[in-house]
């Protein structure tokens, strides 16, 4: 089990809305909120969907590939326990098959100087504790691609 | 008792402007941020001429601690008739909060409206250091909280991936923006060099007495790529107030009166609590300030256009998001607020718009904003450190990369 970052990371807090995401996530499952009405995708989740205020909604597994939207190096270590981890990349993902939906998330196993917007990405999970697990993204070559 | 003051738009005018000093964080520790809210409503009440009990509504923003119900009973006010409180986050909301004063003025909910803002983080949190927005951290076992409220639960697809703060969040807007548009650091570094350089003629900056080139911009340290330190604002103690009043209780101010000709505020569809907290707009929004809806806005309410506008006042927690701003009110076009600044567009006196006369949130000191609206009222009072000479129309905006708000003041 890879791990990236420090269990003194901020944990993340859920309410009624993103619970079964977070559920999903801590079973390395990459999901999106799907409208039952409308087929539109949605992330964060939310009450009803935007587009036709429907409140049926289904989890959506996506394959967890996508590309990065943008990103940023992160020198600062805003927390002391991240002090021997800098610089991180966070980026945003542009993730396959989820509407054009986005997720914030990491670039871990690659050179921070490295990274591109553009740069093709796929998931791999960090278990935090029992019931908490994060998506991270790593480079994604071409031949595991074709691999895949 | 004289004649009304005339003046087109919102018929409300500010008529005080109040601060106390401005300190590093922590610098001024010895006051509470609450006492320092209150010191600043005072200034405010006796720059315009009026008494304490004249006041009758209070107004603020998203994110105050300083409560207008205590503000209310601790001064001794007669009589609360209005107590606003806008939703617009943090620096988003100051323009807003002197809107929501106008239209307080303007129903005839109150006559006399104070708008304030104290900020302390050397009392509470800092803002360049995390984890934010209360979110826990150094737990032993990391596990799933239950959500404090929506933002909470909003920054948990953000945060746990170390988006400790704005600096990370809009750090990825700029590199998406350069990307786009192939802005640069240097352009970025033009809003930081310019900026400073006008807080070095005013007292009140708390980076008035360190002047910086573009050498030193560049060689300072990157806490976010792109963001180098001095794209980053300052993080201090300090409060300021402006009173509001209507256009009879103006023509009594000690001073000279200034028209809030128009204001706007709002969001996009999809926007929610800006980039933030929310990656899944459309490009332009993401790539954006936001503002391109209150811009259109406030120049339809203000009557007049960005080519109108003297001196302007730009909401800056980030130099790139100056730029963002510059965009969507319309100074120049989508992706060209580098090259804009980069042209000295932005410099007292010689610029075509200078901006951020005191210094801004880099230079002078982080107030929310509340700050460059009291510097956009001096200005049409002539009273600026950096007066832009006959100055009469001032664009003030409110932050960038949340749901945000401006004001176009002018000279009555």
């Amino acid at each position: 089990m890879s791990r990236w970052f420090p269990d003194e990371m901020p944990v993340p807090a859920a309410n009624a809305e993103t619970a079964g995401w977070w559920e999903a996530a801590a079973a390395h499952r990459l999901v999106v909120q799907r409208c039952e009405g409308c087929g539109t995708t949605r992330h964060p989740p939310g009450p009803v969907c935007p587009s036709c205020r429907s409140a049926a909604a289904s989890w959506h597994a996506v394959p967890g590939t996508g590309t990065v939207y943008t990103y940023t190096v992160v020198h600062q270590a805003f927390i002391p326990a991240l002090a021997d981890r800098v610089p991180y990349v966070v980026a945003v993902v542009a993730l396959d098959g989820a509407g054009g939906a986005r997720l914030v998330s990491n670039v871990v196993e690659a050179d921070v100087t490295e990274v591109r917007v553009g740069m093709p990405v796929e998931v791999v999970w960090e278990d935090m504790g029992p019931e908490l697990a994060l998506p991270r993204f790593r480079p994604r070559s071409a031949r595991a691609a074709v691999a895949r | 008792m004289g004649g009304a003051v005339s003046g087109a738009g919102t018929g409300a005018f500010v008529v005080g402007v109040g601060e106390t000093r401005y300190a590093r964080w922590g610098g001024l520790a010895g006051t509470s941020e609450y006492q320092l809210a209150i010191e600043a409503i005072l200034a405010a009440v006796a720059d315009a001429g009026f008494a304490v009990d004249d006041v009758a509504g209070l107004s603020s923003f998203a994110e105050d601690r300083n409560d207008a119900t205590f503000v209310a009973a601790d001064l001794g006010l007669p009589e609360l008739r209005y107590a606003g409180l806008s939703w617009l986050p943090g620096g988003g909301g100051a323009c807003a909060a002197v809107a929501n004063a106008a239209a307080a003025v303007g129903s005839g909910a109150a006559e006399v409206v104070v708008v304030y803002r104290s900020l302390c983080q050397g009392q509470f949190r800092r803002f360049g250091r995390g984890p934010g927005n209360g979110a826990a951290a150094g737990v032993r076992v990391p596990a799933l909280r239950r959500a404090r409220g929506l933002l909470d639960a909003h920054v948990a697809f953000t945060m746990p991936y170390g988006v400790f703060g704005p600096p990370v969040a809009y750090a990825m807007v700029l590199q998406r923006h350069m990307h786009r548009f192939g802005t640069t650091a240097e352009q970025m570094g033009h809003v930081a060099v310019t900026t400073r350089a006008h807080a070095a003629r005013n007292p009140r900056a708390v980076m008035g007495g360190r002047p910086m080139t573009m050498e030193d911009y560049l060689g300072a340290r990157l806490v976010a790529e792109p963001f180098r330190l001095f794209d980053c604002c300052l993080e201090t103690d300090g409060a300021c107030a402006v009173v509001v009043t209507n256009a009879a209780r103006a023509a009594d101010a000690a001073t000279a009166p200034v028209a809030v000709l128009g204001s706007a505020q709002g969001a996009p569809r999809g926007f929610g609590h800006g980039q933030y907290a929310n990656v899944g707009m459309p490009d332009d929004d993401y790539t954006s300030a936001g503002a391109g809806g209150v811009a259109a806005r406030l120049w339809a309410a203000a009557g007049v256009g960005p080519a109108d506008i003297d001196v302007a006042q730009i909401y800056d927690h980030f130099t790139g998001l100056v730029l963002l701003s510059l965009e969507d009110f319309g100074f120049c076009g989508r992706g060209d607020g580098g090259p804009f600044a980069a042209s000295g567009a932005l410099r007292w006196p010689d610029g075509a718009l200078p901006t951020n006369t005191h210094g801004g949130s880099l230079s002078e000191a982080y107030v929310h904003g509340l700050n460059h609206v009291v510097e956009g009222v001096r200005q049409l009072r002539g009273e600026s450190t950096c007066q832009v000479a006959g100055a009469e129309t001032c664009l003030v905006t409110s932050a960038a990369g949340v749901p945000t708000s401006a004001l176009v003041l002018g000279r009555p």
